[in-house]
């Protein structure tokens, strides 16, 4: 009964780590599969949303999940700026992006990351800061739940199936799709394509940083100036197990991911734990390129 | 100069029959010709051929060696080479470095660079290119890119090339070109040929025999007269392309 | 015409080479120092060229090998009291067998997929080392080798003469204009015979085998190995950033790049280390979206003369 505890424990507990690390990656994701871009600066705009939650709180006393909204909001402004000076000029009037933009944009965004996190040392000290916000726990049989985790992981799970519906079921969000398969069918559907290429950025980025909010939860101490160099490379494993593109593969992903992390640490070190997590990547890739589920 | 053949290949995409047991054969020093309405596996075949891609079952046999099973470069080795029909030159590179690469990599193998650019530039004259081989290869138009292509095949040394609608998209005039550049080419430098065309007209001047297909099947084959008379090719061409018709 | 004789960079970088040579005897020890960490980025500049300034497979894990050249010298150093020099050859082996077994699987991936699942290696080494108490776990090894300037200077000196040679030899050749069609288009260098596999897990393991020799020369100098210090994503930052300000590709690029990078950050050291990444990421942004071919690129293309001087 007591090994049945602890097993269900884990397991619950990797689920709920699954739905943070799925919603941190799932912007990732949007932009990836819709616009072919892999931003290496990823894990800088989570930091961003990071210190955002945490300077709400501070100088205005939002709790996290507020502050994921209000972070959303910014990342819609910020997404469209990143649109524009990093992408606009390698997807303009093309037909698909080569791969000699799709490198342009690596580098250009791994120098965005080197740029971003020392300024960030600079602006917010190398210091790790927390949020102070614990809304309790809530028993559910023998197991004690902490109530923010349980929050964000709704909030996960709501922000990832609403883009699936979004996608599905909105004309723009058609337009979005029909882009991700090929940029020329987005005129044919008549929508403008870097209207429709730079919303889905934005839209990306919004996620992103209301992620990053979330992540403040988890995390209570750990917010610090390079946060992004582990969160960015969760999120490269997560898309790629799930699939780029795939909405929900970012929460198959975060599921697979979490839950591999929280059953292994019960019997290895933690960091052995990631290590393997990380390192799912490879055979996924040689074996199955399209994501774990086809 | 070995024989090409094709023995019963088939190709299966994720459920879709794209070659259905095709057998083809070039002999040493022939042109043969290879047509079909688009989707009908021509692709399929000649890129299961340069190793691109793997039969799903059947053999590619060069001579007695069989060759289905080797990779991309290792068939170039042997003395294969293929022509991209969208043309991929080495866009950064010069119109001799693209040359000089096939020369030194394809199926001679010669290390020295002076002798590979000598011989690169000899193929660019052959082929009339003589005032564009400084220029880089993304300079050129798309007719100079479609010859760069058959110039580095060449340059691999391979004495059986496969051509991918080197012929397509040209107007009546240039093909009338590039059929006597063909010719001439021919005439000093030995190879069989395999023509893929969509178009019949370069095909049925230039090959001595040639196969249809159609849904991934062979459905005719013989020389150029008895191929248009043939009421299974009428058919299938008429079905679907009625501007190309024969001749 | 690329394919030519060898240039006046060549000879200028020889003749630099053989003056450092003579450098400690003739100028105070401090210039000796500073020079030992110019030639230490220099060479991880070298070392990260032979596959992502040749190929443009962007290797953001790279400090992957340095880490393991660093623990290679240390672990040797500090159980079997191995020399040192021995230390930074067998740091070299093993950055070549780590290269070519990851090569192996990971150079199949193209693009973004390539650079990820370098990240996602070196992330992993990390951590695994932290998990082994043969090489200290998250303590690393403190190794007392003592201060033995005139060794570092002359091993660090040998590793970039040779990566520069080996740069030369590559690029002027067969070799040099498979691995340009490699870079310009995969599928098309294949159909003309290139191998392009072999090719490629080549560079990859030269590229290994020289950040292993400087990751052992690192640990040399520094007398330690230390995990989060030697696994640090910054050197695999640092390193691209070198190759991207400086060149990609060619043979002046890295130590050009090195140069513009590493100095500033030494006779600036009263401004925060952090400052200067500030300064090297707004400027690879700057390169990679407006002079991709980096400083030595652009002069090429700009003039055809300098394009002759810079071979």
């Amino acid at each position: 009964m007591v090994a049945l505890a602890v097993i269900l424990s884990d397991l619950l507990f990797g689920i709920m780590l699954g739905c943070v690390f799925a919603v941190v990656a799932h912007g990732l994701n949007l932009i990836w599969g819709v616009v072919k871009v892999v931003n290496i600066a990823h894990g800088e705009f989570i930091m961003l949303g990071a210190y955002g939650a945490y300077f709400l709180n501070v100088f205005g006393g939002f709790n996290p999940l507020l502050s994921a909204v209000v972070d959303g909001a910014l990342g819609i402004f910020v997404g469209y700026a990143f649109y524009f000076s990093f992408l606009h000029r390698e997807l303009r009037g093309k037909e698909r992006i080569t791969l000699r933009s799709e490198m342009v944009t690596l580098v250009s965004t791994f120098g965005l990351s080197l740029f971003m996190s020392n300024l960030a040392v600079v602006a917010f000290t190398g210091d790790f800061v927390g949020i102070n916000w614990s809304p309790g726990t809530v028993a559910l049989g023998f197991l004690e739940l902490p109530l923010g985790a349980l929050y964000v992981t709704i909030l996960a799970v709501l922000i990832i199936s609403t883009s699936v519906v979004f996608l599905d079921r909105t004309y723009i969000g058609n337009a979005i799709k029909a882009y991700s398969q090929d940029i020329t069918a987005t005129q044919l559907v008549g929508a403008n394509p870097t209207k429709v290429a730079s919303l889905a950025t934005a839209l990306g980025f919004s996620i992103t940083m209301a992620g990053g909010a979330l992540l403040t939860v988890w995390i209570p101490t750990g917010i610090n100036p390079y946060m992004g160099a582990l969160y960015a490379p969760i999120s490269f494993v997560i898309v790629v197990l799930g699939g780029p593109g795939k909405m929900l593969g970012s929460l198959l992903g975060g599921l697979t991911l979490g839950v591999v992390i929280d059953v292994l640490q019960a019997f290895v070190p933690v960091s052995l734990a990631y290590a393997v997590a990380f390192l799912l990547l490879i055979p996924v890739l040689l074996f199955r390129p399209e994501g774990i589920v086809k | 100069m070995p024989t090409l053949r094709t023995e019963a290949v088939s190709k299966e995409f994720g459920g879709v029959q794209a070659l259905k047991g095709v057998t083809i054969s070039l002999p040493a020093g022939s042109t043969l010709g290879l047509i079909g309405p688009n989707g009908s596996g021509k692709t399929t075949l000649l890129n299961i051929i340069a190793g691109l891609e793997k039969p799903t079952s059947g053999a590619v046999m060069l001579g007695e060696t069989r060759i289905d099973h080797l990779p991309a470069n290792a068939i170039v080795k042997l003395g294969v080479a293929k022509t991209h029909q969208i043309p991929r030159p080495f866009a950064e590179m010069t119109t001799r470095e693209n040359v000089s690469v096939a020369v030194m990599y394809g199926r001679r193998r010669i290390k020295d660079t002076k002798r590979s650019l000598n011989e690169a530039d000899r193929l660019l004259s052959l082929l009339g290119m003589d005032a564009r081989r400084d220029l880089p290869a993304s300079s050129l138009t798309v007719q100079e890119k479609k010859r760069l292509e058959l110039a580095r095949a060449l340059a691999t040394g391979a004495d059986v090339i496969l051509l991918d609608e080197v012929f397509a998209g040209l107007s009546s005039d240039e093909l009338r070109d590039s059929i006597q550049l063909f010719r001439k080419i021919r005439g000093e430098v030995g190879f069989s040929a395999l023509i893929v065309e969509h178009v019949m007209g370069a095909v049925l001047t230039l090959a001595e025999r040639v196969v249809v297909l159609e849904e991934g099947a062979k459905i005719a084959e013989g020389t150029p007269d008895e191929v248009v008379h043939n009421e299974a090719v009428i058919r299938a061409y008429l079905g679907f392309e009625e501007n190309d018709s024969p001749g | 015409m690329r394919i030519a004789g060898l240039g006046v960079t060549f000879f200028g970088l020889l003749a630099l080479m053989l003056l450092l040579l003579i450098l400690p005897f003739a100028f105070p020890f401090s210039t000796s120092v500073i020079v030992i960490n110019l030639l230490f980025y220099t060479a991880l500049a070298y070392s990260i060229n032979f596959i992502t300034g040749m190929t443009g497979y962007v290797s953001f894990g790279h400090v992957v090998f340095l880490g393991i050249g660093a623990y290679a010298l240390g672990a040797s150093a500090d159980v079997y009291g191995l020399d040192p020099v021995l230390g930074v050859l067998l740091g070299a082996a093993l950055g070549l067998v780590f290269a070519l077994m990851i090569g192996l699987v990971t150079l199949r991936f193209r693009g973004v997929y390539f650079a990820i699942s370098t990240v996602v290696i070196a992330l992993a080494a990390l951590n695994i080392v932290l998990e082994l108490p043969q090489l200290g776990g998250s303590q690393g090894i403190i190794l007392n080798l003592g201060f033995q300037p005139y060794s570092w200077y002359y091993t660090i000196w040998g590793i970039v003469l040779f990566e520069m040679l080996i740069t030369y030899y590559i690029n002027r050749g067969k070799l040099g204009l498979g691995i340009r069609a490699i870079k310009s288009d995969e599928d098309a260098a294949r159909s003309v015979g290139v191998n392009v596999s072999a090719l490629k897990l080549y560079l990859f393991g030269l590229s290994g085998l020289f950040a292993g020799a400087g990751g052992a020369v690192f640990a040399w100098t520094t007398s330690g190995v230390f995990p989060y210090e030697t696994f640090s994503l910054n050197f695999s930052l640092q390193m691209l950033a070198m190759i991207i300000i400086g060149g990609v590709g060619t043979a002046l690029g890295p130590i050009l790049g090195a140069v513009v990078v590493y100095l500033p950050s030494y006779y600036f050291l009263t401004v925060a280390i952090g400052t200067q990444l500030i300064i090297i990421g707004f400027a690879v942004v700057v390169i990679a979206l407006f002079i991709p071919e980096g400083i030595v690129g652009t002069l090429k293309r700009r003039s055809a003369s300098l394009r002759e001087l810079l071979e």
